[in-house]
């Protein structure tokens, strides 16, 4: 047989001590992975959400969002649509204001379609783009998203009933928000009426003159009405709605109870790896390796695991993320973001309990007297 | 051997070394004395449980003894804490153990190279030295196998070959022979005698096996944890 002629390598006695055992290092790498894959999928997924609100924001070259102060829904924002058009109408570089309410019901077995209410003569070009039919110019008339169609397969000249009440669908739009793909949009004043807010709106978006400080306009809106907040980008979103941070709370619970569960599992397999190598832990004691270097091996190895699991994890959730998005209840309102943040937050993840999970059972290793290892049977 | 032979002159030196187990139950060395000379072959011999491999296992510092003084190729092993600990064992002993202890995971070759990673050989010639190692135990053509396919007597070589990776000035061996039929018994015994004689290392051999103690230069008999002759 020839001789090869690789030298020996720390990594690699650690790779073939997690080769030895190829199905409980598999298995390991696998239930680390289920934690990898949940904040991968779920942090895209979130991101996404992110990525959807601030298009929603921004959408049309809009600079400022006004709404309701001290709400924590954004649909829960009511203002008087009179009062608020008043207040802006005294700020000389507000270029114009749209008026408008946004309103969740279930449609069939769907059980989330955004309602967007907007007066037909604030409608523009650069809020959507009309795939098929007209606008609508009567109450009793509305425009369907691109999603929504489909989903619900329904065309120009058809019905729908939104809360007990039958509108003509006039038009199938499509815009550059995820979020409106799946909505509903209706005459303000007709979405006031089935939501109870006669003469009130839920916000109001603002398109600033050319040179005109956003910050300075906004605090101006703020003074004058004190019942008024203003939101200028995603970020500033928490003013009107915590559910954007509340994703962002919830995915990083999963990632710490994903890394302690997995620490636990790589603990545990580390720790039985350690307790059969006993002798072998001994023998390299008794040829001079020092504690600190079989510390070193265990937690290279718990790292190892940790590693694959991240990689492998990785793409699955990435997959997951891609099929979740697919879904109709998710299609209407996010596509999945990959950040390096996202990727980031599972690597950080994979090395943290590589390494706690490594750190008892190299200790014990480390402390393996090699005397009463090699009597070990 | 007395007292006033040079350190130097001595590879190993112990005087009054003492170790019980379990509690102070079992007295595996009782005040024993032993001198060694640099480069002597030394057979230790006694019945089981007379402290043998105890003794070999506190010259090469895997133990520790509760009382006494020993000291190995000029270093008190007593005044060697943590690292030195480890150096010591690295730099200046060999073993080989009854059951050769090579690491199944890995290919003889890679075994051989086991205790260079505890050293400063650099990691360049390390495969070089290895392969040197395992020519010299008459398997370099096997470089590449792994212990499980091995022969018992193959295996012992392979653990003479590792035992000498970083040049040791003492070479201990526990019962070598123990587990061989009587023929690779007698290649191993040669094998170590040739290793000897090109490396002048001092070797000290704990064993039953009376061939070994025909070919030592000296015998030492122990009994009860002491040495009686």
């Amino acid at each position: 047989m020839a001789a090869p002629d690789r030298s020996l390598t720390l990594l690699g006695m650690t790779w073939r001590n997690l080769y030895r055992q190829p199905l409980r290092s598999s298995l390991t790498i696998l239930g680390v992975s289920v934690g990898v894959i949940a904040v991968v999928a779920l942090g895209t997924l979130v991101r996404g959400l992110w990525s959807s609100a601030d298009d929603a924001i921004r959408a049309g070259g809009i600079d400022l969002v006004v709404y309701q102060k001290g709400v924590s829904w954004d649909v829960l924002s009511r203002i008087d649509e009179a009062e608020t058009r008043a207040t802006l109408s005294r700020i000389p570089e507000i270029a114009d204001a749209t008026a408008g309410i946004m309103h969740y019901i279930p449609i069939g077995d769907r059980p989330i379609v955004i309602l967007l209410g907007i007066h037909p003569n604030e409608i523009t070009p650069r809020d959507l783009s009309l795939l098929e039919g007209r606008r609508f110019a009567s109450r009793d008339e509305v425009l369907i998203g691109a999603i929504l169609a489909r989903e619900l397969e329904l065309s120009v000249g058809d019905t729908i009933e939104l809360q007990g009440t039958d509108f003509n669908i006039t038009g199938v739009f499509s815009t550059d928000v995820i979020f409106f793909n799946g909505a509903v949009m209706l005459p303000l004043k007709s979405l006031q009426q089935l939501v109870g807010m006669v003469g009130e709106i839920g916000y109001c978006r603002v398109r600033l003159r050319e040179g005109a400080d956003p910050v300075a306009v906004a605090e101006r809106i703020e003074r004058e009405n004190p019942n008024l907040t203003t939101i200028r980008n995603v970020h500033e979103y928490k003013k009107i709605d915590l559910s954007l941070e509340i994703a962002d709370d919830v995915v990083f619970l999963i990632t710490f109870v994903a890394t302690i569960i997995g620490a636990i599992i790589v603990m545990n397999t580390m720790w039985m790896s350690v307790y059969e190598r006993t002798r072998e832990i001994g023998v390299l004691r008794a040829v001079g390796w020092s504690s600190r270097r079989i510390m070193g091996m265990i937690i290279v190895e718990s790292a190892g695991i940790a590693l694959i699991a991240c990689v492998f994890g990785s793409l699955l959730g990435v997959g997951l993320a891609k099929f979740a998005a697919s879904l109709p209840i998710a299609r209407q309102f996010a596509s999945p973001v990959f950040t390096a943040s996202t990727f980031l937050l599972a690597i950080s993840m994979a090395a943290i309990l590589g390494i706690v999970g490594g750190l008892l059972p190299a200790w014990r290793a480390a402390r393996i007297s090699p005397a009463e290892a090699l009597r070990y049977e | 051997m007395s007292d006033a032979e040079t350190p130097a002159a001595l590879a190993v030196q112990a005087r009054g070394l003492s170790k019980r187990y379990e509690e102070g139950r079992i007295v595996a060395l009782d005040q024993l004395d032993l001198d060694v000379r640099t480069g002597e072959f030394v057979a230790i011999c006694g019945p089981s449980g007379c402290g043998k491999t105890t003794l070999l296992n506190l010259i090469a510092a895997i133990d520790r003894p509760d009382t006494g003084r020993l000291t190995v190729a000029g270093r008190s092993l007593a005044d060697l804490r943590g690292v030195q600990v480890d150096r010591f064992r690295s730099a200046v002993v060999g073993l080989v153990f009854q059951l050769h202890n090579l690491l199944p995971s890995l290919s003889i070759l890679e075994n051989v190279q086991v205790p260079m990673l505890a050293s400063n050989h650099r990691r360049g010639s390390n495969v070089e030295r290895a392969r040197h190692l395992l020519d010299r135990v008459g398997l370099l053509d096997r470089a590449a196998a792994r212990p499980p396919v091995l022969s018992g007597g193959e295996r012992q070589r392979v653990a003479i070959a590792r035992a000498l990776a970083n040049d040791p000035q003492i070479l201990l061996a526990d019962e070598p022979t123990g587990a061989l039929d009587s023929k690779s018994g007698d290649r191993l015994l040669e094998l170590l005698g040739e290793v000897r004689e090109a490396s002048r290392t001092t070797l000290i051999v704990v064993t039953h096996d009376p061939h070994i103690a025909d070919r030592a230069e000296r015998v030492v008999e122990m009994l009860d944890g002491r040495v009686v002759n």
